[in-house]
Order: C-alpha cells, then structure tokens, then sequence
C-alpha cells in the first residue's frame, strides 16, 4: 500500500483531535506499563557509578594496606594471601528475639574477634610493636567496612536488577549517598592512620592527654591509662585510651577501676560528636550523658556504673563531620581544644565544691595522641 | 597528605617551648606525636613540645 502524505495531512487538517490523543496517549500507553523499568533504569544508572566507585575504594586501600604491611614491617612468610582472608570476615551478631543479657553477648564476640585479629597479626611479623599493631587493626577495619558497603550496595543493586523491581531499589537510592559519604571519609583516612597521625575524632584524648602531662600514668584497663590531679582544691581522675596507638581503650573497664579506688561525685566525658547539617564544624556542645559512640557496649556499662553509684554525668563534645572526625584533625578543631578545657573548668566548678572529686574520660581514638 | 574531591591536606606540627613559651609551626614529620618533645628549643635551653599536629587543607 502506498502511503499518499498530502492524503494523510488532508484527514490530519480535517480530524487534528485524533492526532493529539494520540500523541497524548502513547506516552501514558509507555508510562503504565514500562514506567517502573524507566525510572529502574534511570535511578539505576546513577547506582551503578557509584558501586563502580566503592569497588575502587575496596581496591585501592586493600592495595595500600598490603603495601604498607611490606615496606614497613618485618613479616616472616608473604603475608598477603593471609591478610586477604581477613578481609571477607564477618560477625554474626546474637540473636535479640530475647534481648535479655544481650550487651554482654555483643561484648564477648566483639572483643573475642579483636582478640582473634590481635593475635593472627601479631603472629604474622617479628618485632611489631603496640602502635603498629593497633595501626594494622584500624587499617584492617577501614578495608573489611569498605568491602562489606560494596558487596552489600551491589547484592541490593543486582537482586533489583535481577527482579526488574523498583521498589527494591528505592531504600538503596535514598541510603547510597550517605554510604558514600561514609566510604569516602574511610578511604581519606587511610593515610593519617599509616603515618600515626591524630584524627578528628582524637580531641577528647588530646584534650585529656594535655591534662595528664606531668603526672604519674597508671594502667586502668586494657589500652587505658589514668592519673590523678588537682583543680581548685578538688581531685580530678584523668581516663583516656593509651597513645600514641590508634586505640579508644576501654573507658567502662576503666571507669570501674576508678570508683573501686575512690568514687568520684561528678563524671565528665569529652568526645567528638557528629554535627547536624547546617552547624559549624569545631563548634562545643555541652550536655548531659554518656558521650561515647561505637556500638554501645562501652556506653552501656558507663550508664550502668554511674546509675548503680548515683554519678552523674555531663558531656562537652566537639562537633565534626564524619570525614573530619576520621581523617587527619583539622586545625579548627585542634584550636578549639584551649576552649573546651576552659569550659571543663567552668563546669567543674559550677556542679562540684571544694573536696570533690571528678572523673573526666577524654572519649576517642588516640593515634598520634600521648599523654 | 589525602586527596579528597581535589583538596590537598597538607599537615603540620605546632611546637611550644616549656620555658620561652616560643611556638613553632613545621611541615609533619615521620615519629612526631602530640605531646613529645622532638627537639630543644633554638632560642634558649628548653625543649620544645608538640602541642597539635593539624591539616591545612589546600584546594
């Protein structure tokens, strides 16, 4: 059949409504039935860079990592295919159906792993001190999180894919910048860690450490030291993770070995704390509770010593991005430390008299930091 | 130094002397830790300590 283009233009000109609909309907045709597949193409497309970039996180800091572990430490066989195997760990929480005595589960698994790593490293290279084992810890750490968002992001992308089902990809769409923001403040810290250099995250420690200059470091728990010293005719306990090493310590270990030597009438906890969208960065915060991250364990045996003593406890934290609190200390944050000791002092002084004591813990990782 | 988006962040290490009170800013050392005393002071018998370790970031 020939197709007469004057014809058809004529019963175009007499029927022009015909054509609209149409043109109107084909699309709504294509958006009911293939709308999803669209919009899985396009949200997908933008996914997809960024697993391409998560896998380039993974690859470039196990390769750092490996490179490190040659050129500055003596290990007695090839230690990557050993090292390769730790990446792939995982941890499989307790069951919480009955969450009944649960933290001290959590407790037991997440340092019995520590352990485990503790001694498989120490195992693999001669002559490797405390800080270098605590850098390869934390090193370890930023590689296994690092893969474990990019398998994770790519199971979720994939099964979508797999399925043709957008709404399973939507949780991934609206959780992947904030996986980002993540993996990219862990790969940044990579190079601080490997040349023992303080972190964000390190101005409680520093702050305290500064504190416990000159005076006399005891042992409080595992990678945690205390001292005692005096302000204003009050005795000020001193608790941070042991520097230089890229350690927190055990603050609530610590904490208990306090109050079995003297109760103290006040606790202070200095920390790093992230801040909001739109706060400044090295901005103080004070406030009241245990400020102390990580998975909780640590917190919830502070919170429950200080309840069973009636101990209050005040916070002073210093706010930071999550980059910043992981990555070389920037100098805003290192400059606030003059100001968030002076507020120390202030709220010493207005919730303790004279012949009190206070128990200040400076929260946070210590790399670079001593005391 | 860490690359980030092409900023640069370049660290340095803030000393002060215990008796001058002399501060002194240089490039980050391999070994240096806040709280150690690297080196005596230039101007007078004391020894200098490091009081921060920071990154300037460079864009």
């Amino acid at each position: 059949m020939d197709f007469n283009f004057d014809e058809f233009l004529a019963w175009v000109g007499e029927d022009i409504d015909t054509l609209m609909m149409l043109i109107w309907i084909l699309p709504v045709i294509i958006f009911v039935f293939y709308g999803q597949r669209i919009q899985l193409i396009i949200s997908s497309n933008e996914i997809k860079k960024d697993i391409g970039k998560l896998e380039e996180y993974t690859a470039s800091t196990k390769k750092d990592f490996l490179n490190y572990v040659k050129n500055n430490l003596n290990s007695k066989s090839d230690p990557s295919k050993k090292l390769d195997s730790f990446f792939d760990y995982f941890t499989i929480m307790p069951v919480d159906m009955d969450p009944n005595g649960i933290i001290s589960k959590i407790n037991h698994l997440v340092r019995s792993r520590e352990d485990f790593i503790r001694l498989q490293i120490t195992g693999m290279f001669s002559n490797l001190s405390s800080i270098e084992l605590s850098k390869l810890q934390n090193l370890l750490e930023i590689v296994t999180t690092l893969q474990l968002f990019y398998k994770h992001t790519r199971h979720l992308y994939l099964t979508a894919k797999k399925q043709k089902n957008f709404p399973l990809i939507l949780p991934l769409q609206m959780m992947i910048p904030f996986i980002m923001e993540e993996a990219v403040a862990l790969k940044d810290a990579m190079p601080a860690i490997k040349n023992g250099q303080p972190i964000g995250d390190g101005i409680g420690p520093m702050i305290v450490g500064q504190m416990m200059l000159g005076t006399t470091k005891e042992s409080a728990a595992f990678e945690t030291v205390w001292s005692k010293t005096t302000f204003e005719d009050r005795d000020l306990f001193l608790l941070k993770a042991k520097g230089p090493n890229a350690t927190v310590g055990r603050p609530g270990d610590g904490l208990e070995k306090i109050i079995s030597i003297k109760k103290p009438d006040l606790v202070i906890m200095i920390d790093a704390s992230l801040k909001l969208e739109g706060e400044d960065s090295a901005s103080i915060a004070k406030g009241f509770g245990a400020a102390i991250g990580g998975i909780g364990t640590e917190r919830f045996k502070i919170e429950e010593i200080t309840t069973r003593n009636g101990i209050p406890i005040l916070a002073l934290v210093v706010k930071q991005s999550i980059h910043e609190a992981i990555t070389l200390m920037t100098k805003e944050i290192a400059d606030s430390a003059k100001t968030v000791k002076d507020e120390l002092y202030e709220m010493i002084r207005e919730n303790t008299t004279s012949g009190q004591s206070v128990l200040v813990i400076g929260v946070g990782n210590t790399i670079g930091v001593s005391q | 130094m860490s690359k980030s988006k092409n900023r640069i962040s370049t660290c340095y290490t803030s000393m002060e002397c215990d008796s001058c009170k002399i501060l002194k800013k240089r490039k980050f050392s391999n070994g240096d830790i806040v709280f150690s005393i690297p080196e005596g002071c230039s101007e007078c018998d004391g020894k200098m300590l490091i009081t921060k370790i920071f990154g300037v970031i460079m864009d």
